[in-house]
C-alpha cells in the first residue's frame, strides 16, 4: 500500500508557547480509515491542519505522497505543481461550517474547489450538479449559507469537498452539532466512501462512531503525545487507556462488541432489550 | 459535589410588584435592530427572485445601465426632467413586481439623511441670495452669528427652493436606480457582474465574502446581546454599559480576525492560490441588448437636454 502521510518526530506549538503536538510518529497508507481520538485540546485539530499543509511542524518532518511538506514548498507564488497535486488529492472538512462556507450560494460553494483547480467551466458545472444531486441538496442549490440549518451546512461542507474528488478526506469533529438522523446519514456516507477506496482520517471524541467509520484508532493524551495507535477493537476495549486520555468517565460504560438497541429512560435507568 | 448554598431552592409564585418598562434597554434595541436587518434583507432577496421586468435582464446589463443612468441624472439641471425620471423609476419598480409604496418609503428613508441635512441651508438667503419666497426673521443691520455676518432679514428664496427641490429629486432618482439594481439582482450575480467593469477578481470575491460574513457576525452580536439580557438582573450605570459594549466590540474584532484566518485556510485547502477563479454563467439575450441600447439612447437624450442642445 502506498504511504500517504509519514510524520517523523513532529511537534507543533502555537506562538512558540502553547504546545499542541509533541514528538508524533505516524504513517498513514492509502485506503485506510483512521480515527484520531483525544479530549478537547489534545492536538487532534492541529494534526489535521498539519496533514492538510495549512500549518507546519515546528520540529520534525512531514511527508505527503513521498514528498516533504514544508512552508516554502506550499507558499511559493510560482506555479507549484506539487501543491496543486496535493490540494486535488486531500480534502478537509472543517469543524466549524461557517469557516468553510464563504460563497454566496450553495452552488458556488460546491463549485469553488473544482474552479480553483482549473477545471473547465462545463466540467465544473457538471460535477457540481452531480454532487448536488448525490447529496440531495437540490432544494438548497441557490440558498445563501447563512440561511441553512446546522445539518444542512455540514452537508454542504462535505459536498464542497467531494466535488474536488479527493482521495484523502480529513474530517474534524464531523458529527459535532448534528442530530441523530444526520449523524447516521454521515456514517453511511463515510462507509460508502471507504468502500470506494478513499482514505478517511477523522478527528473526534465521539466514541460511538469510531468503530463504524474506521478500522484504526490513534489516541492522543492530554500531554499532546500519542498514547495508542492500533486497530479500533483493541483501542476501544482498553478502558484504562480511554480513561487516561479523558475520553470516558467512570460512570460511562461500553458493551464490548455486543450490538443491541436500547433506550435510556427518563428515570436514568439503562434498559436493554432481552 | 455541589456547595451548600446551591442546595437551597425557592420555587413559588412571585409576591412582589412588577413594573412595566417605559423604554427598551440598549441590549434589546440592538437585538431588535439586528433582527430587523435580517428581516429586511430576507424581504429584499425575495424581490430578486420574482419574474419582473428588471429581473429578466442580465445583471451585467443592469449594472452598466444603472450606472450610465445615474451619470445621466447627475448631469440634469431641470427639476421637471428629474421628476419624470423619478416617476419612471416608480414605473420600473411596478413592472419589476416591487410594491411601489414600499419602494417609495425605502428610498425616502435615505433622502433626509443623505440629502436633506446637506442641502436645507441652501433654502435661505444666508447661503444663496435670491428673491423672497417666505420671510423668516428680521435681524437688523450688523447681525453676526459668531464670525459670520448675517443679512438684515432672513428668508427662504425662490432660487434656493428650486435648487433644493432639484437636488433632492436628483438624489431620489439616483437612490431609486441604485435600490432597483440591488433589489432586482441576486447579490452573488450582482457582485460577479462587477467583473464586467474590470473590477479585479480579488475585490469581487472580497465584497462577496464581506456580504456573507456580515450576517454571521451580526448573528453573533445578536447572540451576545441576548445572552447578556438573559443574565442581567439589575440595570447597570451607563458607564458600565458603555464599558461592556466596548469590550464586545474588541471581542468581535478578535473573533473576526480569527475567523478570517480560518476562512483563508479553508480556501487554501480547496486549491485557492491567490488567483481567484469565478464561474461566468450569464448569457446575453436579445432583451439585454435592447435594454442597453434603450438606456444608452435615454442617456444621450438626457445629455443633450442638460447641455440645452434640445429642449422639452
Amino acid at each position: 500500500m502506498q504511504t500517504i502521510f509519514d510524520l517523523q518526530n513532529v511537534s507543533h506549538s502555537y506562538l512558540d508557547k502553547f504546545e499542541a503536538l509533541k514528538d508524533i510518529n505516524i504513517t498513514m497508507t492509502a485506503g485506510e480509515q483512521i480515527t484520531v481520538l483525544g479530549a478537547n485540546g489534545s492536538g487532534k485539530s492541529t494534526l489535521l491542519l498539519i496533514l492538510d499543509a495549512l500549518i507546519y511542524a515546528t520540529s520534525g518532518e512531514v511527508y505527503a505522497f513521498g514528498k516533504p511538506v514544508t512552508e516554502e514548498r506550499f507558499n511559493a507564488l510560482e506555479d507549484n505543481e506539487f501543491a496543486q497535486y496535493f490540494r486535488t488529492k486531500v480534502g478537509f472538512v472543517f469543524q466549524n461550517p461557517d469557516v468553510q462556507l464563504f460563497s454566496s450560494t450553495v452552488f458556488d460553494e460546491i463549485a469553488f474547489g473544482p474552479l480553483q483547480l482549473g477545471l473547465p467551466n462545463d466540467e465544473v458545472k457538471k460535477r457540481t450538479e452531480e454532487v448536488i444531486s448525490m447529496m440531495e441538496l437540490s432544494s438548497l442549490r441557490d440558498r445563501a449559507p447563512h440561511t441553512l440549518s446546522g445539518g444542512e451546512k455540514k452537508k454542504v461542507c462535505i459536498a464542497s469537498i467531494l466535488s474536488i474528488n479527493p482521495d484523502v478526506l480529513l474530517l474534524d469533529e464531523p458529527t459535532g452539532g448534528l442530530d441523530p438522523r444526520s449523524q447516521l446519514w454521515l456514517i453511511e456516507l463515510l462507509q460508502d466512501l471507504a468502500k470506494a477506496g478513499k482514505t478517511i482520517i477523522t478527528a473526534t471524541h465521539d466514541l460511538d462512531i469510531v468503530e463504524q467509520i474506521s478500522t484504526r484508532a490513534i489516541v492522543f493524551g492530554e500531554d499532546h503525545t500519542i498514547k495508542a495507535d492500533s486497530n479500533c477493537d483493541t483501542v476501544m476495549n482498553n478502558l484504562e487507556l480511554l480513561m487516561s486520555a479523558n475520553l470516558i468517565h467512570k460512570h460511562m460504560h461500553r458493551h464490548g462488541k455486543l450490538m443491541h438497541e436500547h433506550l435510556h429512560s427518563p428515570d436514568g435507568e439503562h434498559h436493554h432489550e432481552q | 459535589m455541589i456547595p451548600d448554598w446551591m442546595n437551597a431552592t425557592e420555587a413559588g409564585p412571585y409576591q412582589g410588584a412588577a413594573s412595566l418598562a417605559k423604554k427598551k434597554g440598549f441590549a434589546k434595541k440592538t437585538v431588535d435592530g439586528v433582527l430587523a436587518f435580517f428581516q429586511e434583507s430576507l424581504i429584499s432577496e425575495t424581490f430578486a427572485k420574482r419574474k419582473g421586468l428588471l429581473q429578466s435582464l442580465d445583471p451585467r446589463v443592469k449594472l452598466i445601465s444603472m450606472l450610465v443612468l445615474i451619470v445621466g441624472v447627475t448631469l440634469m439641471r431641470s427639476p421637471w426632467v428629474l421628476l419624470i425620471i423619478y416617476l419612471l423609476t416608480l414605473g420600473l419598480a411596478y413592472f419589476s413586481k416591487i410594491e411601489v409604496l414600499w419602494f417609495v418609503k425605502r428610498v425616502w428613508v435615505f433622502i433626509p439623511i443623505f440629502a436633506g441635512v446637506i442641502v436645507i441651508p441652501m433654502l435661505f438667503n444666508v447661503f444663496l441670495a435670491g428673491n423672497v419666497l417666505v420671510p423668516i426673521a428680521t435681524l437688523g443691520n450688523g447681525s453676526h452669528l459668531g464670525p459670520i455676518a448675517l443679512p438684515s432679514s432672513i428668508y427662504i428664496t425662490q432660487q434656493g427652493t428650486t435648487y433644493v427641490v432639484t437636488f433632492i429629486l436628483r438624489v431620489a432618482a439616483c437612490v431609486s436606480l441604485a435600490i432597483l439594481l440591488f433589489l432586482t439582482t441576486q447579490r452573488d450575480l450582482l457582485f460577479k457582474s462587477l467583473r464586467t467593469l474590470q473590477v479585479p477578481k480579488v475585490y469581487v470575491l472580497t465584497i462577496n465574502m464581506c456580504y456573507r460574513y456580515i450576517f454571521l457576525l451580526l448573528d453573533t452580536i445578536a447572540d451576545l446581546f441576548t445572552a447578556r439580557r438573559s443574565r442581567q438582573i439589575v440595570s447597570l450605570p451607563l458607564r458600565e454599559e458603555q464599558k461592556w459594549v466596548g469590550g464586545r466590540v474588541g471581542y468581535m474584532l478578535v473573533k473576526s480576525l480569527d475567523m478570517s484566518d480560518k476562512v483563508h485556510q479553508a480556501m487554501i485547502s480547496r486549491g485557492f492560490d491567490g488567483d481567484v477563479k469565478l464561474m461566468h454563467v450569464n448569457v446575453m439575450r436579445h432583451r439585454d441588448y435592447a435594454a442597453i441600447v434603450t438606456v444608452l439612447a435615454c442617456c444621450v437624450i438626457l445629455g443633450l437636454i442638460s447641455q440645452s442642445l434640445i429642449s422639452i
